[in-house]
């Protein structure tokens, strides 16, 4: 049951009268209860929700949780199997795993959210501007997005990726890269995205009243449109996080991705392919740190589309 | 129907044209010289005089859309230049690659809708059953699983500890089939369960879409059987989408198997790009990604054009 916020209640007696703060604040706390609730009644969404919120925990946490050193060597405590003092054991450097997997999991997750926030910054207006102007600039903006799709897999991202090794970027260029190799990939599927939902909501009531006001095109498009457009995209961009690591860890489990000593899921992988045979405990614990993240991020967009969309959750 | 196809063969103009700029552009956005980089630090390039001859073979004196149509011309007759590691012709290193990849991703696209489309249909008639639930928690996590892992976990699993099949390798299925179906499960595998997680859901969702609809109430009133109603009616007009991303996905695929080519050693056109990043074969890189994205291209067109073969109701929208 939804509550009514009050200020609704009296806004019903009394001329609408700006809201004090206190019934703001009010009105903030009615929003995230409904949202909670919604939250917990999609099983999926709420288990998705509690693997995020630990995710998010464990990469705030990383610097106070670490008992080593991520990055430096110590070959008195090569390939250890796990034990109290390094409890998922340690890498054929001597590394603690458990530091490595944590500081690992804080980079690939912001390099994730970067990139794919990049990504809606460019697709969104490109899909909401192109959708609403129609026209042959519609149709060139689309032909562009095709094109763009037409690069199959992860061809795109080696293209970009192979241009910034030839420029020898290092060090936090290299990371800023291959955020903008993500983000420009994903830009095409947003811009379609949004496009879509654009044609559909253009030819509402509120767009049609909006510009009898006479307000600008460009106003309606970004202010009056892509407001409602937002429930899909956040889907998407939920899901699309989840798949954005699945790349980087590719890219870095081909060595494409960051230099040997950073720690990194794909990269750590990849080294612990060497010693699998003995050792396969190296290689097992990287691949679950990457299966779990991508788990959250794909469980909490599933039960968010079912939230946000109800005709789908009847399935 | 003849008009929608001469229509949709028009669209491809714009999107090939978009794919061609951007691989011609790549190489001009290299560090450096084109002669320098497709010399690849030969000798004699410091001498002013070869640099000219060069400057002209390749047609650097000419203004860039000169020089792009000229590369497009060569392109579109197989020309795509000379390996820089190898000096064999670029067109002959890919073809090279090309069965070996189609075989992986036709087989791997086969074993994946073998097991979901069964897998998605039980479930969704059986919905909320343990089997259900079942299919449906296996999916979710199939889709999470990176497939390079779960590549490394089969060969430590199947060819490391039980030591029942290879751990990477590749025989040609003509002149070795059997040996050539031993190389060739666990790659297929690989490429086959992520697919396979996405079609079950998708299958069982558009068989739960499907089931929902008037027609099947009619047929059921009608007194046809249930296994008629289910498998004549329900399940047919259900593959229509799973077939449609199926073959999206095949043509993904193409593209996709760089990672698990490696892993595998499989001599396909994916690892051959790889090998080119790695080894900075800039004419590879190029020709590799542009015929790849042209066959993602034809491949989408293909699908478009059968979708409308197999759900005529399309075309009268």
């Amino acid at each position: 049951m939804t509550e009514i916020a009050p200020q609704m209640r009296s806004a019903l007696g009394t001329a609408a009268a700006r809201p004090t703060m206190s019934q703001r604040l009010r009105r903030t706390q009615v929003t995230l209860h409904n949202a909670m609730g919604e939250l917990y009644k999609s099983k999926t969404a709420f288990a998705g929700f509690l693997m995020l919120v630990f995710l998010v925990f464990a990469c705030l946490a990383t610097p106070y949780a670490t008992r080593y050193d991520p990055v430096k060597q110590n070959y008195a405590q090569m390939l250890k199997a796990p034990s109290e003092a390094h409890y998922l054991g340690t890498d054929r450097y001597g590394r603690d795993i458990l530091s490595r997997i944590l500081w690992g999991g804080r980079r690939l997750v912001t390099i994730a959210v970067a990139a794919v926030v990049f990504g809606m910054l460019l697709g969104v207006p490109y899909g909401v501007l192109s959708g609403y102007y129609g026209g042959w600039a519609d149709s060139v903006a689309m032909r562009i997005v095709d094109g763009l799709l037409a690069f199959p897999g992860i061809l795109l991202y080696l293209l970009i990726v192979t241009l910034a090794r030839a420029w020898q970027i290092e060090g936090i260029w290299n990371d800023l890269s291959l955020i903008f190799a993500l983000g420009f990939a994903f830009m095409p599927e947003v811009a379609r995205l949004s496009r879509g939902v654009t044609l559909g909501e253009r030819e509402k009531e509120y767009v049609e009243a909006a510009r009898t006001m006479g307000d600008s095109s460009l106003y309606i498009a970004l202010c009056q449109i892509l407001p409602n457009c937002i429930s899909p995209l956040i889907v998407n961009a939920t899901v699309r996080l989840g798949y954005t690591i699945l790349i980087i860890a590719a890219l870095s489990f081909l060595g494409l991705g960051t230099l040997p000593p950073t720690p990194d899921w794909g990269a750590d992988l990849s080294a612990a392919r060497d010693h699998m045979e003995t050792h396969p405990l190296t290689a097992v614990f990287p691949g679950l740190a990457i299966c779990y993240t991508v788990l959250a991020f794909n469980l909490f967009g599933d039960g968010l589309r079912d939230i946000l969309d109800p005709r789908l959750a009847e399935r | 129907m003849i008009i929608y196809t001469i229509n949709r063969i028009l669209h491809l103009i714009p999107v090939l044209f978009v794919l061609t700029v951007v691989v011609f552009g790549f190489v001009h956005l290299l560090p450096g010289d084109v002669i320098d980089t497709l010399s690849a630090g030969d000798e004699d390039v410091t001498d002013p005089q070869v640099r000219m001859a060069l400057e002209k073979e390749y047609g650097l004196d000419k203004p860039i859309y000169v020089q792009y149509a000229k590369w497009l011309v060569k392109v579109v007759q197989g020309d795509f230049g000379h390996s820089l590691i190898t000096r064999r012709p670029v067109s002959v290193e890919l073809l090279a690659g090309i069965p070996a990849t189609v075989y992986l991703a036709v087989v791997g696209m086969a074993l994946s809708v073998l097991i979901a489309v069964p897998l998605g249909t039980i479930a969704a008639i059986r919905r909320n059953s343990p089997i259900d639930y079942g299919a449906q928690i296996t999916s979710l996590a199939g889709i999470s699983i990176p497939e390079f892992w779960f590549a490394i976990m089969c060969v430590l699993l199947f060819s490391l500890y039980l030591g029942w099949l290879p751990s990477s390798g590749y025989a040609s299925p003509l002149e070795d089939p059997v040996q050539s179906i031993l190389y060739l499960i666990l790659p297929a595998t690989a490429v086959g369960f992520r697919h396979a997680a996405y079609t079950t859901r998708l299958t069982r969702s558009s068989m739960l879409d499907e089931m929902n609809k008037e027609y099947v109430d009619t047929a059921r009133s009608l007194g046809f059987s249930e296994n008629k109603v289910i498998y004549k009616y329900t399940l047919r007009n259900a593959m229509i989408p799973t077939l449609t991303i199926s073959g999206l996905q095949l043509a993904n695929m193409l593209g996709g198997t760089v990672v698990l080519e490696t892993i595998f050693s499989w001599p396909g056109i994916g690892r051959g790009i790889y090998e080119a990043i790695i080894q900075r074969d800039y004419p590879l890189i190029q020709a590799g990604i542009l015929v790849l994205g042209t066959i993602v291209v034809i491949i989408n067109l293909i699908v478009d054009l059968l979708y409308r073969v197999l759900n005529p109701r399309v075309a009268l929208n």
